[in-house]
């Protein structure tokens, strides 16, 4: 079952509900294109397929009401249950990211970073994200190319964003939001150890 | 249904026409700016990032407007020609306006270098620029006078069509709600019309007050606004553009796909609920585009995910059966026309599908601004609405010359769905692969993996928008040979 619950991370998980779904739509289209080859009366043909519509729709309205009531629940929003835990200032400035210890509450062009850190492996971080300038996001990598997590950073705005690296290692920040010229080389690293 | 003389279904076909013509002139040079960009993060050619910017942003402004536009005039053509008797005038007013829209907004990006993407999320356009100062004011400008000539089309097809129908709340369908017989027949596309253009108008007012900030900031700089109300702003326009200009094409496939299956197909109590509850999902739904925006307030997140959800349940439910019930048993000519409903239905279905998946906040977190984003709003662009687009310009140059099933055509046809789909597959590759989105290329990345993927899934990407390019070529010899020939004598289509 850990197996399972370790390969099926979110993106494997969207891409199979994504094929599902696909596999589904082309079902239909070849079976339609199929079965147009023969005749039917338009009401005997209407009445067919609104019966299976109609289970088709309690059927949909079921699954959608408990994929929102399970869904709304992992949301990754801050958490006032989740412990309190290290703070990590992050502002996002064109081209480059900049991180220090603890939150900073003076002038936001004032703040002196480094475009890495280190921080410990299963400790609750908060990061509380800004930006100098114009919209960034904060998106974190594994040291495998796998997306974590991500979180806008916004001037006049912060975000806060609480986050469990479970594993040691080197994980990197790209910038997510368009923000002019150098945005493709945006990075920086957090060592977990 | 009104009555028209010849004279001004004449005038409104040359109208649809020119338009036409336009959107199969720009249509394949934006594709090839989209081309140009995955050569270069494909690491094939070398351009200037100011100039790959540069051009990311006209292939978005442009597709969002060009399809939008044809959208429209398609709309305008067939409620023209049937239902309200709109004034040709402003038809050509709303052109001229567009074309010099379009004019200066491609001075801007191919001259002056502007690159904020179609978005210009505030407040990039005004900080750390790489383009010239002229052209964001031109871009500015440019983007009002193309939002001023939509308002106008807009606002003279629902004044028309509630002239036509008894007001707005019949256009909404209401009177099929009571229990009055209704006394005059709603045809589904004017109720789809209603649907999407009144929500546009809404998009369309919030884009003014947001290009109004833009331009006050852009001659008095010491100027500010709040980021998040203008992000706020920017997404309630752009979200609610590119979704109407699908329900615009749906309104079409209502209209025409029964001239092919014999199966008429009326609005009734369930349609106008299905249709009146999308009302609400297209002003709602655009809030998902904010989620990684922790600040929102929460509530707008849940409707996001909870508009996003729902808006499944009359497009499936409703529009797509609906689809079925006309093909199933029909005994149908497959001519490209149905063709084109039918796989643009189940573009528009794939495409919801993978959008469906990010709207859930839960996985937005990992998707995101990446590739995924791009493959999920393409599908239903290029397999959706676009061959709704065909599907119509095929439609109007075969009225009245009989509609062919020729082999070439259909050739064509399924080369460009081939293609096509190889395109998005990479566009879906590169989002389950956390490969970004809106980068110039992938050499800065720091993750070797991440950038070998970047790079290979968009050489590949490029030779399937080769094959779709073929595909395209063989359509358009078709559509050009029927628009060249003379109309023979009236002739109904297949199925009747």
């Amino acid at each position: 079952m850990s197996i399972l619950f370790v390969l099926l991370t979110l993106q494997v998980s969207a891409a199979l509900i994504s094929l599902a779904g696909t596999i589904l739509v082309i079902a239909v289209v070849v079976f339609l294109m199929a079965s147009s080859s023969s005749e039917e009366d338009k009401y005997t043909a209407k009445h067919k397929v609104y019966k299976v519509r109609g289970r088709y729709f309690f059927a949909l309205v079921f699954c959608i009401t408990v994929l929102l009531i399970v869904s709304l629940r992992l949301l990754p929003y801050p958490n006032s249950q989740m412990p309190p835990g290290n703070t990590v200032t992050v502002v996002g400035a064109q081209w480059s990211w900049k991180l220090a210890p603890g939150e900073f509450n003076k002038k936001v062009n004032e703040f002196t970073g480094k475009n890495e850190i280190t921080l410990p492996v299963n400790a609750n971080i908060k990061f509380v994200v800004t930006s100098v300038d114009v919209n960034h996001s904060m998106g974190i990598y594994n040291s495998k190319g796998d997306l974590m997590i991500q979180t806008q950073a916004m001037p006049q705005y912060k975000n806060e964003l609480q986050f469990k690296f479970q594993q040691p290692g080197d994980y990197h920040i790209l910038c997510l939001e368009y923000c002019g010229l150098v945005h493709a080389n945006m990075a920086g690293i957090i060592h977990v150890q | 249904m009104i009555q028209i003389t010849p004279l001004e279904k004449k005038q409104q076909k040359k109208l649809v026409t020119i338009w036409s013509i336009t959107f199969l002139t720009l249509f394949p040079i934006l594709i090839t700016l989209g081309l140009l960009m995955r050569l270069n993060q494909g690491e094939e050619i070398n351009l200037k990032a100011n100039t790959f910017y540069a051009l990311m942003t006209l292939h978005g402004l442009g597709m969002a407007g060009v399809l939008f536009s044809i959208a429209f005039a398609a709309l305008w053509y067939l409620i023209s020609t049937r239902y309200a008797r709109l004034r040709v005038g402003v038809g050509y007013f709303v052109y001229f306006l567009i074309l010099i829209g379009v004019v200066a907004l491609t001075i801007a990006t191919l001259i002056g270098k502007f690159g904020p993407g179609w978005y210009l999320l505030y407040p990039l356009p005004f900080i750390g620029t790489s383009w010239k100062p002229w052209s964001t004011g031109l871009s500015i400008i440019s983007i009002i006078i193309l939002g001023i000539a939509w308002l106008i089309g807009m606002l003279h097809l629902l004044y028309a069509l509630a002239k036509a129908y008894g007001g707005i709340t019949h256009l909404l369908g209401w009177q099929y709600l009571g229990k009055k017989e209704v006394q005059q027949d709603l045809p589904p596309i004017v109720l789809i019309s209603t649907i999407s253009l009144v929500p546009g108008v809404m998009a369309f007012l919030a884009g003014a007050v947001m290009l109004i900030l833009y331009l006050l900031q852009y001659f008095e700089p010491s100027l500010t606004f709040d980021p998040l109300l203008l992000k706020n702003l920017t997404f309630f326009f752009g979200h609610t553009l590119v979704n109407i200009t699908l329900y615009c094409g749906v309104g079409w496939v209502y209209a025409l796909l029964p001239e092919f299956t014999g199966r008429e197909w009326k609005t009734n109590k369930v349609v106008v609920y299905s249709w009146n509850a999308t009302f609400f999902f297209i002003l709602f739904a655009y809030f998902h585009h904010l989620y990684m925006d922790f600040v929102q307030p929460m509530p707008l997140h849940y409707a996001g995910q909870i508009a996003s959800y729902l808006s499944a349940i009359p497009a499936t439910a409703i529009t797509m059966f609906g689809v079925i019930a006309q093909l199933y048993h029909s005994k149908i000519k497959w001519s490209v026309i149905p063709l084109m409903f039918l796989l643009g239905t189940a573009g528009w279905a794939i495409g919801g599908f993978a959008a469906v998946v990010d709207s859930t906040i839960a996985i937005n977190k990992v998707l995101h601004n990446t590739l995924w984003v791009p493959a999920h709003f393409h599908t239903y662009m290029l397999m959706g609405i676009v061959l709704f687009i065909f599907a119509f310009l095929f439609y109007i140059s075969s009225e009245n010359k009989g509609y062919s099933t020729d082999i070439k055509t259909k050739l064509g046809f399924w080369i460009f769905v081939i293609g096509a789909y190889g395109f998005l597959t990479m566009f879906y590759l590169g989002g389950l692969n956390s490969v970004p989105r809106r980068y110039s290329d992938y050499k800065g990345i720091p993750i070797q993996s991440t950038h070998q993927t970047g790079v290979l899934l968009s050489q590949i990407a490029v030779v399937f928008i080769i094959v779709l390019l073929a595909g395209l070529l063989l359509m358009y010899i078709s559509l050009f040979s029927k628009l060249l020939k003379k109309e023979d004598t009236v002739e109904m289509p297949v199925q009747a």
